[in-house]
């Protein structure tokens, strides 16, 4: 049994009268994929919204385990969610700074970090030697995620330039530059080919167990889902219907029948 | 294939000349003249027609062109392309160029007094283009009301040198300051607008600012405008014909005749300076992560805060940064002109300062630099003309806008390169 990372008990989202999230307890292991799956509209992009501070959860609790610190992410607003949480997620369309270069969006990753060796731009303004140590280092982590996803020759171009596949992949190791606890990832398969999305898998898997990080995956993929995940967790209609190994969830009668409907 | 192109573009040239004859007929056509205190229409059928012949004949001739380059390389591309390719890569070369040029200006046998006040005016609109290109090109905030930082620094200048009588080197700073005070007052309201609304908020901001100046009486002297600013010197050394008793002056200090040029030329090497310094500022604040933070702000807000950047303070700094450089300008603006009135920063100001920065391209140095002696050259050159001078900017816009769609500098060069090696 390997420790829980991410705690999440009888959140609910509502909007309006609308129930989107019903009382979803569900949690997360650090150095495992956890995919998140159901058929459209089940809740899980509002899931990953609430986790990353994008809305405010109408009810529950989610708890983030660092090594020694316990946190409420529900204590977090927006930004902060991944400046002091360290919880990273990518986005179902694609969201990449389109005219930035590649290495640019790698770098706009690590902000926080180097606007504190920047000293809030005055020393940045005038070359202190801390500061250019610092950025000569973020540049040598950029191009360690891009040499893994073999971008490096690419690092110069704009990333809107970028082919579809390599946009996803790059939206992946850039989220990785925050140095995330958790990462959760919206649809990363979603439009790619076979051949890319087998590099995907080995990028998720690389992740996990080179970096431990705790990834959160939503995906329809099921070449994806059942290849990689450790644990899946089924929604309909907001609500938690199963959850078990890919290949109980592959037999289970209730992820069939929310997906194919019964016969009468 | 030849037959059906010469149909098109003669119908085109057809449909031009019945548009040009559509506005230019009212406009032109009719003039009424005072005749036995009444007034009667005079046509002047003539130089419509000139008018309608040469724009038809023109947008025939461009059609021809365009097909022309078109059969020949293949691909559509145009005379604006042919221009723009030379921009794109001599960019560095003609900076550098212009530098020199504006460093030996002053001393050029032609230039003499008129052309000197043009290039102050246009160094003026410059450095207000630089500052607004932080704000616009940079951090892709559209702000229409930029003329209240440039308000808020000449009055603050002016009102700091005629009460506590400090000089230029200290006021110029403080002037700034203030400016970049009210960037941040405007940016907190404006923190969750973007685009169309964002742009109609800093337009009212602009002109709340400007209100406030004519009605503020005892503080502005409302449409009376300040008097008596004090003039700068050359550190210490004021540039006077007859100075008080006992007070060296430029002219005595370096034994030269004394002649009113000598001030103008201090005035344009230091708005000169002060430009310069904007640029430098410009292009090292885009390589360090603020400035990285900016732009990828413009490209996309949500990416940003799922990485954490704090979209707050981000934008307030552009704000603030911006406007800073608006008060700079400004208070070079009132000890220049030694008198201020709300008059001059009316909202033409700001969109002259918009238009310059958008054709220039956004977010490109030297784009400012090209479009600001392109569209504020062009208004000098027309100025015999009155009126019709601002149909001369605006035919400007549109030509800027036909051949180079993303302004006349549209690369953009990333802030930061992996080498082969380091």
């Amino acid at each position: 049994m390997s420790e829980k990372l991410l705690d999440v008990e009888n959140l609910t989202m509502k909007f309006g009268g609308l129930v989107a999230i019903d009382n979803l307890t569900f949690s997360a292991s650090k150095d495992k994929i956890t995919s998140i799956i159901g058929p459209n509209g089940a809740g899980k992009t509002t899931v990953f919204n609430c986790l990353t501070g994008f809305y405010k959860a109408t009810a529950g609790s989610m708890y983030l385990n660092k090594e020694n610190e316990r946190l409420n992410l529900k204590k977090f607003s927006d930004f902060r969610i991944a400046q002091k949480a360290g919880v990273a997620r990518t986005f179902q369309n694609i969201r990449l700074f389109p005219q930035m270069s590649v290495l640019e969006n790698m770098m706009v990753a690590q902000h926080n970090k180097l606007m504190d060796a920047s000293g809030f731009t005055f020393l940045g303004l005038f070359n202190s030697p801390s500061f250019v140590q610092k950025e000569k280092e973020a540049v040598e982590i950029s191009k360690y995620w891009l040499d893994i996803i073999g971008l490096t020759n690419r690092a110069n171009d704009d990333a809107g330039d970028l082919p579809y596949g390599d946009q996803r992949k790059l939206e992946i190791v850039r989220a990785m530059c925050i140095n995330p606890h958790l990462l959760c990832l919206d649809e990363p398969a979603a439009g790619l080919n076979a051949r890319e999305s087998a590099d995907l898998n080995k990028l998720l898997l690389f992740i996990k167990n080179e970096k431990k990080t705790g990834i959160l995956l939503i995906e329809h993929d099921m070449s994806v889902v059942m290849g990689i995940s450790d644990h899946v967790v089924v929604l309909n209609y907001g609500k938690k219907i199963f959850q078990g190994t890919a290949k109980e969830t592959k037999n289970s009668p209730e992820v069939i029948e929310a997906y194919l409907g019964t016969d009468e | 294939m030849e037959k059906n192109f010469l149909q098109t573009s003669i119908k085109d040239s057809i449909f031009t000349g019945l548009i040009a004859l559509a506005l230019f007929g009212p406009i032109v056509g009719l003039r009424t003249v005072a005749k036995n205190e009444a007034l009667v229409v005079h046509p002047k059928w003539l130089i419509v027609t000139i008018i309608v012949v040469v724009c038809a004949v023109g947008r025939f001739l461009i059609n021809l062109y365009e097909f022309r380059k078109e059969q020949r390389t293949g691909i559509k591309s145009g005379i604006g392309k042919s221009i723009g390719n030379f921009l794109d890569t001599k960019g560095a070369q003609i900076a550098l160029g212009a530098i020199i040029f504006s460093v030996i200006f002053p001393f050029l046998p032609f230039t003499d007094r008129y052309w000197m006040d043009i290039a102050i005016m246009m160094l003026t609109y410059i450095m207000l283009g630089w500052g607004l290109n932080i704000v616009i090109g940079l951090a892709g905030l559209l702000d229409l009301g930029y003329v209240a930082f440039y308000a808020v620094g000449a009055y603050s200048y002016a009102l700091f040198a005629i009460h506590f009588g400090w000089s230029f080197w200290i006021c110029l700073p403080l002037a700034g300051i203030f400016a970049a005070m009210f960037g941040v007052l405007l940016g907190f309201p404006v923190l969750r607008l973007r685009g169309d609304y964002l742009a109609i908020v800093t337009l009212a901001f602009g002109e709340m600012i400007r209100i406030l100046l004519l009605n503020w009486y005892e503080l502005t002297k409302g449409p009376d405008g300040l008097t008596g600013i004090p003039r700068p010197s050359f550190f210490g050394l004021p540039f006077k014909r007859y100075p008080d008793e006992g007070v060296e002056t430029f002219h005595t200090f370096f034994g030269l005749e004394y002649s009113p040029m000598q001030r103008i030329i201090f005035l344009y090497y230091l708005i000169l300076v002060l430009a310069l310094i904007t640029n430098l500022f410009t292009i090292k604040i885009r390589r360090l992560p603020i400035g990285r933070a900016w732009e990828a702000l413009r490209e996309d807000e949500i990416a940003c805060k799922s990485l954490g950047v704090n979209p707050r303070n981000t934008k307030l700094t552009a704000f603030a940064i911006g406007a800073m450089f608006g008060g700079f300008a400004g208070s070079f603006f009132a000890t220049r002109q030694a008198f201020i009135s709300p008059e001059s920063f009316t909202f033409i100001e700001s969109a002259i300062i918009v238009a310059i920065v958008v054709l220039g391209g956004m977010g490109s140095q030297t784009g400012v630099v090209l479009s600001t002696v392109f569209l504020i050259g062009l208004i000098e050159v027309f100025r015999d003309f009155e009126s019709y001078r601002m149909i001369a900017f605006g035919g400007a816009m549109v030509l800027i806008m036909i051949f180079r769609p993303r302004g006349i500098l549209a690369t953009r060069k990333p802030t930061i390169i992996l080498g082969k090696k380091g």
